[in-house]
Order: C-alpha cells, then sequence, then structure tokens
C-alpha cells in the first residue's frame, strides 16, 4: 500500500494542551501566515444607501512611480550641484579679522535685515518668537468654515498669509541684495554681490 | 529565450529571490497590494490613494523630496563624519583635506551644502502650499503644529552646521546669528552664552553645534517626522481635493 505523500503543510504547533490558558482556549486558530489578504473590498454598507464613486488609484504603481521620478531628478540635480558648483569656503575663521560684512546664513536674514530698524530684543527674540509661535497657531486661529479649502473662500487668511510671506521675502531680499561693507545699503550692481550660501 | 531573459528568469525562481520577495513582480491589484503592504518601507503608504492627491500639482512631492533631501544629507553627513574632527585648530584643515585627498570628497561636501539649503527652501515651500489649501483646518490642526517644529529644526540643523567649516563665512554669520538670539533670558543666563558656551564663538561653541548638529538635532527631526507621516494617515491620507 502506498503512502499518499501530501506536500509538507506549514503549520503553527499548537501549544501543550497542559499549558493551555483560559485565553489560550478562546483564540481563533491562525494559520501558518498571521494574516491573509483575501481580496481588496470596497468598504460598502450592508445595505447601500448611496454609492459614493470610488475616487482611489492603487499606491503601486501609480505614487510610487511620481514619488521615484522626483526623488530621481532632484538627485540628478544634486549631482550636476555638487559636480560644478562648489560650496564656499574662505580663510580661517579668525575672530579678529573682521570681514567687510558679515551676514547671517539667507533663513535669517530676514531677522537681520529687521535688526536694522529695531532693538535686538525686537528683532531678535520678539519677532521671531512671535513668528513662530503664530505660526503654530493658525489652526487655532482661523475659526473659518472648516470645509473652506479653496483661497477664494477664506481670503482673510490668505491675504494675512500672504502679507507675512511677503514682507519676509523682501526683508530676505534686501539683506541678500541691497547690504553691502559694513551692512549700509548698496546697489548689488555697482559694489558687487556681498553674499554666500 | 534571449541569455538575459534566461538569468531574469534564472534569478527570480532561486530560493535566495523568493526567500527574499515573496511574491512575483505585482501585476495585478491584488499583487500591487501586497507589495506596498508586505514592504517595511512602502508599507508607509496606503494601498490605495485618492486620485487627486497623486498628482504632482497638488503637493508638489514638496513634503516628500524635503524627507528625501533629509536621507540625501544623512548619508552625506555621515561620509563627511569619518574625516572631520570638530576643533578649532583642525576643522578647517580637515575641510580642506576634505576637498583635495578624500575620495569623492568635494563632491560629498558640495551636495552636502546644496542639499542642506534646498530642504529649508522646500519645507518653506512645503508649508506654504499646505496653508494656501488650506491643509492645516481639522483634523490636521496638529500636524501642521508638528510641522512648525519640523520648520525649526530644520532651519536649527542648518544653522549648527554652517559653523562646521570654521572659516570666515561660517566664523562670522554664526557671530551675527547667535547675537540676534543672545537676548533671550534663558535660565537666568543669556541664551548666548548657553549657545556659545562663552563669551564668543570658540572651540566650545564648535563643540556644542557639532553634537547638536550631528546626534541631537537629526534625532529629534527624525521622530517628529514619523509623528508627522503617522499623522497623515490617521487624519486620512492627503487634504483636498480643493
Ligand atoms: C522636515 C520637514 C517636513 C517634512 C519632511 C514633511 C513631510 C510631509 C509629507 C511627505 C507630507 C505629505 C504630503 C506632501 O508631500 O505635501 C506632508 C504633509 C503635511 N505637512 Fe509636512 N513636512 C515637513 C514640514 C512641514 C511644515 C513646516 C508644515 C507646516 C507648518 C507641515 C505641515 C503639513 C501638513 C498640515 C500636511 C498635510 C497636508 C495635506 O493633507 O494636504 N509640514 N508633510
Amino acid at each position: 500500500m502506498a503512502e499518499t505523500q501530501s506536500p509538507p503543510e506549514r503549520r503553527v504547533t499548537p501549544v501543550d494542551p497542559s499549558r493551555r490558558t483560559e485565553i489560550d482556549k478562546q483564540r481563533v486558530p491562525m494559520s501558518a501566515r498571521p494574516y491573509r489578504l483575501l481580496a481588496l473590498v470596497k468598504q460598502d454598507a450592508v445595505v447601500r444607501v448611496q454609492k459614493e464613486p470610488d475616487d482611489t488609484v492603487m499606491t503601486w504603481p501609480h505614487l510610487l512611480a511620481i514619488e521615484f521620478l522626483s526623488a530621481a531628478v532632484l538627485s540628478v540635480f544634486l549631482l550636476l550641484m555638487g559636480l560644478f558648483v562648489n560650496a564656499p569656503l574662505e580663510d580661517l575663521a579668525n575672530g579678529n579679522v573682521t570681514p567687510e560684512v558679515a551676514k547671517a546664513p539667507w533663513y535669517f536674514l530676514g531677522l537681520q535685515e529687521m535688526l536694522a530698524y529695531f532693538h535686538p530684543v525686537v528683532a531678535g527674540v520678539m519677532v521671531p518668537t512671535f513668528l513662530l509661535v503664530g505660526a503654530a497657531l493658525i489652526p487655532y486661529v482661523d475659526r473659518g468654515d472648516v470645509l473652506a479649502h479653496k483661497p477664494s473662500e477664506r481670503k482673510t487668511a490668505v491675504v494675512l498669509f500672504s502679507l507675512f510671506a511677503i514682507l519676509g521675502l523682501l526683508v530676505t531680499f534686501i539683506g541678500i541684495f541691497f547690504r553691502g561693507a559694513g551692512y549700509a545699503i548698496t546697489l548689488p550692481w555697482v559694489t558687487g554681490l556681498h553674499f554666500s550660501l | 529565450m534571449s541569455f538575459l531573459e534566461r538569468v531574469d528568469q534564472g534569478i527570480r525562481r532561486s530560493v535566495v529571490f523568493r526567500s527574499l520577495f515573496r511574491q512575483p513582480y505585482p501585476n495585478d491589484e491584488r499583487s500591487r497590494a501586497y507589495a506596498v503592504m508586505n514592504n517595511v518601507f512602502l508599507h508607509i503608504h496606503p494601498v490605495r490613494v485618492r486620485q487627486h492627491a497623486v498628482k504632482f500639482a497638488y503637493t508638489f512631492c514638496l513634503g516628500g523630496l524635503s524627507f528625501f533631501l533629509f536621507l540625501v544629507l544623512t548619508v552625506t553627513g555621515v561620509y563627511l563624519m569619518f574625516f572631520y574632527v570638530p576643533s578649532a585648530t583642525q576643522a578647517y584643515t580637515d575641510i580642506l583635506q576634505i576637498q583635495s585627498s578624500v575620495a569623492f570628497g568635494l563632491l560629498t561636501r558640495n551636495i552636502h551644502r546644496w542639499a542642506a539649503h534646498l530642504m529649508v527652501f522646500f519645507v518653506f515651500l512645503h508649508m506654504m502650499r499646505v496653508f494656501y489649501h488650506g491643509a492645516y483646518k481639522p483634523p490636521r490642526e496638529f500636524n501642521w503644529v508638528v510641522g512648525v517644529v519640523l520648520l525649526f529644526l530644520t532651519i536649527m540643523l542648518s544653522f549648527t552646521g554652517y559653523l562646521l567649516p570654521w572659516d570666515q563665512i561660517a566664523y562670522w554669520a554664526i557671530t551675527i546669528g547667535t547675537n540676534m538670539a543672545g537676548y533671550a533670558p534663558l535660565f537666568n543666563t543669556p541664551s548666548k552664552f548657553i549657545l556659545l558656551g562663552g563669551l564668543e564663538v570658540g572651540q566650545n561653541t564648535l563643540l556644542r553645534f557639532y553634537v547638536l548638529h550631528i546626534v541631537v538635532f537629526p534625532l529629534v527631526a527624525a521622530i517628529f517626522m514619523a509623528v508627522h507621516f503617522w499623522r497623515i494617515r490617521k487624519d486620512g491620507g492627503i487634504s483636498g481635493p480643493l
């Protein structure tokens, strides 16, 4: 009598019966794999009330392709920048040799520009604190319609935010291009650019 | 079957390959769902996403690219760390060495520098995009707050790294930058003293900025990014459509 050879089955060895606890007895037996995806089911109610149009697409390939492509383009850009534009490096740091003009990194130049108009406590402490805390509070301050997402439906918020953005851009721009030796106002096409990244 | 196809088949059928990728190349909905679910890196995504969220012109991939830049900066930064000592007497010569005699040293330093500036810029742009979409509105209020913290951390990462080459640009930019913040009283000491570890930028400052730059801020930023991404899912995916 030939023994029928069934293919080896992946099984989870059951808990030793002598050591089964109450919880083990209630456990639903699991297959070798702890979970299985049987099918993709659209979330429908048992009684179909109103069918919403399905506006979703598969992450693979639709989202992943775009993520991959944009990362690839950025990589090529970084590689080209790295190959053809050298990061700045000047002389060894020396606290006794003051440069023509000392500028903060570009994202702080707006604040440095404010320093030219206001007391350091205002420009260096109050303005940045106000900006950060204020930005964090936006969702709690904007009490407008929760469903209004289009800029045209929330003009006040958009105008206020844009005003701050333009103001920030403006002071940064002045700091980068129109400040020369001694942080005095200059024209970049006359005295050259005093700025490094 | 061409030679290449036979090699391809051979690889795909091998025990090693099938132990690595349990499913064959995903070609239908079911296997594509598996591919996303079963991969530790991809499962940050849901299996399906809403159509408008996939359009490039909705997010411009700005958040994703900010994260990608963070990864690039981590890899290039670790490589630079092998050749850099945060010492006021050695740091500058180390940078010169990296540029002249370390393999791909100049390229790595350049990419690290440009990626850092670009990340700050992209995070700003990402914030603008989120604002103009009204994507900070409920239920995403708190993720916006997490985002503001990320913006702060990104700027601080860039700022602390700015000092490390220990050249004139670095020295005077950090002098100006810390002068501005120096007026905020912290623990009854001028915060400038805490930042600099002295009265002016020196060895203590370099070591402080170095530790903050390579350990503290990256770690904290990674944690906040994890929360940020987790919450995007929990808040119902990308906002919109407009
Ligand atoms: C290191 C910095 C940051 C990273 C890596 C990051 C990453 C991301 C990613 C990948 C997304 C998915 C959608 C997209 O790409 O636009 C996203 C969405 C979001 N981010 Fe950020 N982000 C950062 C900073 C910020 C900042 C500064 C803010 C705001 C102050 C912010 C607020 C948000 C909000 C509210 C969403 C949900 C948007 C929506 O549902 O449309 N994030 N972030």
